[in-house]
């Protein structure tokens, strides 16, 4: 399976680039103007690099190519959904990042403080679009597949009110925001666990 | 004698065609070809035999492990060439390769730099700047630098120059002389098949026609060339495909023994060759020139 990751890594090297850019205009658009930007960019950016990673592999119908290595369909699967733990924390954190800058060198701007809860969050927000994103784009592959990027590009923007609201509710429910955001987040993984075993079952299913 | 590949009832329903209780044995050692006109199901069941297709019914059994629950173990000791591999096209040779070799437990460095160097492949070179025949060259040497012991090639000639086809057919060659290697060769292109096929399957409309070795096929098979005189209902009918004009007829009988009998010195009995079998087989009944 870490053959698989580094296959990965080996076919995006020349599309990173696009997830630093992501990062940087979600951040140019949503820092100065929403309180809840920690958790938007963090969350574009990742979903937008893990579809860029779903992407590569179906351009030119290239399951058909990874079919033939000496790998079961099953790793093809695991494989995403590991590559979409790295970019969902690599996301979050990367925006972590640049508000703690921002809040340094820009106070002006008056962003909050961010406690655990703006990087568990926007990670948990991740999981539950992933695991309706990635047994999707199994299902329908290249067939389907710009037509589910589109649907879920409009579903983020939609989400942007929603994920504020939601985030505001967790810090303001005081003691009691511990208790619910773990239990929030072991719902959380049982979904991205049950979507993992929906997406090998779909794919190890579907003709190439 | 063991078998490479072994196909057991194989059977695939599509809404225009049907892969039709296939049963397939690949000998171990020899070089079998799969023949059959366009569409009948070659790449289909070369699909299910590597896992892209999913049989409705039926089992595949390859260099003696069962498909798909070792196809791991299956897929290290074996190669597949064919004329769309669905690389990666934005990556150079070099990065396909940095990507494909790690897989392979086998992988030899050397012997892969010998055959880019053979095939004139430039490493810096996108897979998209591939023509059709270089992509197959790539394909090759990627399945000669992992010691695939079968080579599983679909339709490798389609896009190569007369030059090239006959230095892969010499390569094939070679790498038959280690008597535990072996290749299926699926290809409507049957003269590549005269020259190195030992055994030959042949598919026609989604079903098994024959599977037997090549110069068996060649002496069993024979065409038939006579006036139409000597033509009537149940003479018509021993043939399996025939081709009537307005100066005679041609036609292919499966048994020359009995198209001796039949016809004696009234009509000239010739040797077949792959592409009248298959020509003749595809035709079926008359076909009136």
């Amino acid at each position: 399976m870490l053959n698989l990751v580094r296959k990965d890594f080996i076919a995006l090297k020349s599309s990173f680039w696009m997830s630093l850019l992501y990062l940087v205009v979600f951040s140019a658009a949503f820092i100065p103007k929403m309180s809840s930007s920690i958790h938007l960019v963090g969350i574009y950016t990742a979903f937008a690099t893990i579809t860029l990673g779903t992407m590569i592999d179906i351009k030119h119908h290239n399951h058909n190519f990874l079919i033939t290595l000496p790998i079961k369909r099953k790793q093809i699967v695991q494989a995403k959904y590991l590559l979409a733990i790295i970019y969902a924390v690599g996301g979050v954190l990367a925006s972590y990042a640049i508000h703690v800058l921002v809040n340094q060198y820009f106070p002006e701007l008056n962003k909050p403080n961010y406690s655990i809860h703006d990087i568990l969050g926007p990670v948990g927000i991740i999981f539950v679009l992933t695991s309706v994103y990635l047994p999707l784009f199994y299902a329908f592959s290249k067939k389907g597949a710009s037509i589910i990027n589109g649907v879920f590009f409009i579903l983020l923007i939609a989400l942007a009110q929603p994920t504020a609201i939601f985030m505001n509710m967790l810090h303001e429910s005081g003691p009691q925001s511990d208790l619910t955001i773990y239990w929030i987040l072991i719902g959380t993984l049982l979904l991205f666990i049950a979507s993992y075993f929906l997406a090998v079952a779909l794919f190890t299913r579907k003709d190439l | 004698m063991t078998n490479a590949i072994e196909l057991r009832n194989v059977t695939k329903k599509y809404a225009q065609f049907t892969v039709d209780n296939v049963s397939l044995d690949v000998k171990q050692g020899y070089i079998t070809g799969l023949i059959g006109p366009n569409g009948v199901g070659k790449s289909t069941l070369i699909k299910m035999i590597l896992g892209m297709v999913r049989p409705d019914f039926g089992t595949v059994k390859i260099l003696g492990c069962q498909m798909p629950v070792q196809e791991i173990d299956i897929k290290q000791r074996i190669g597949i060439v064919s004329d769309d591999c669905f690389y990666y096209e934005h990556l150079t040779i070099r990065e396909m390769k940095k990507l494909i070799a790690p897989f392979y437990k086998k992988w030899n460095e050397q012997k892969f730099n010998r055959y880019l160097e053979q095939f004139e492949l430039s490493p810096r070179k996108k897979i998209e700047q591939l023509s059709k025949g270089m992509k197959v060259k790539f394909a090759l040497a990627v399945a000669l630098s992992h010691e695939a012991e079968l080579l599983i090639m679909d339709e490798p000639t389609s896009g190569l120059d007369p030059v090239f086809r006959r230095e892969m057919l010499d390569l094939l060659a070679d790498m038959m002389q280690d008597e535990r290697n072996s290749i299926i060769f699926s290809t409507h292109i049957t003269t590549d098949l005269d020259r190195i096929a030992d055994y030959i399957a042949f598919i026609n409309r989604g079903k098994l026609v024959f599977n037997e070795a090549k110069d068996e096929v060649l002496e069993r098979y024979t065409i038939v060339k006579g006036d139409l005189q000597l033509l009537d209902a149940d003479i018509r009918h021993k043939f399996v495909g025939l081709r009537e004009t307005a100066v005679g007829f041609e036609g292919l009988v499966d048994n020359r023994q009995d198209a001796e009998r039949l016809f004696g010195s009234y009509a000239v009995l010739d040797k077949p060759s792959l592409e009248d079998i298959m020509y003749f087989s595809a035709k079926g009944g008359r076909v009136y020139a």
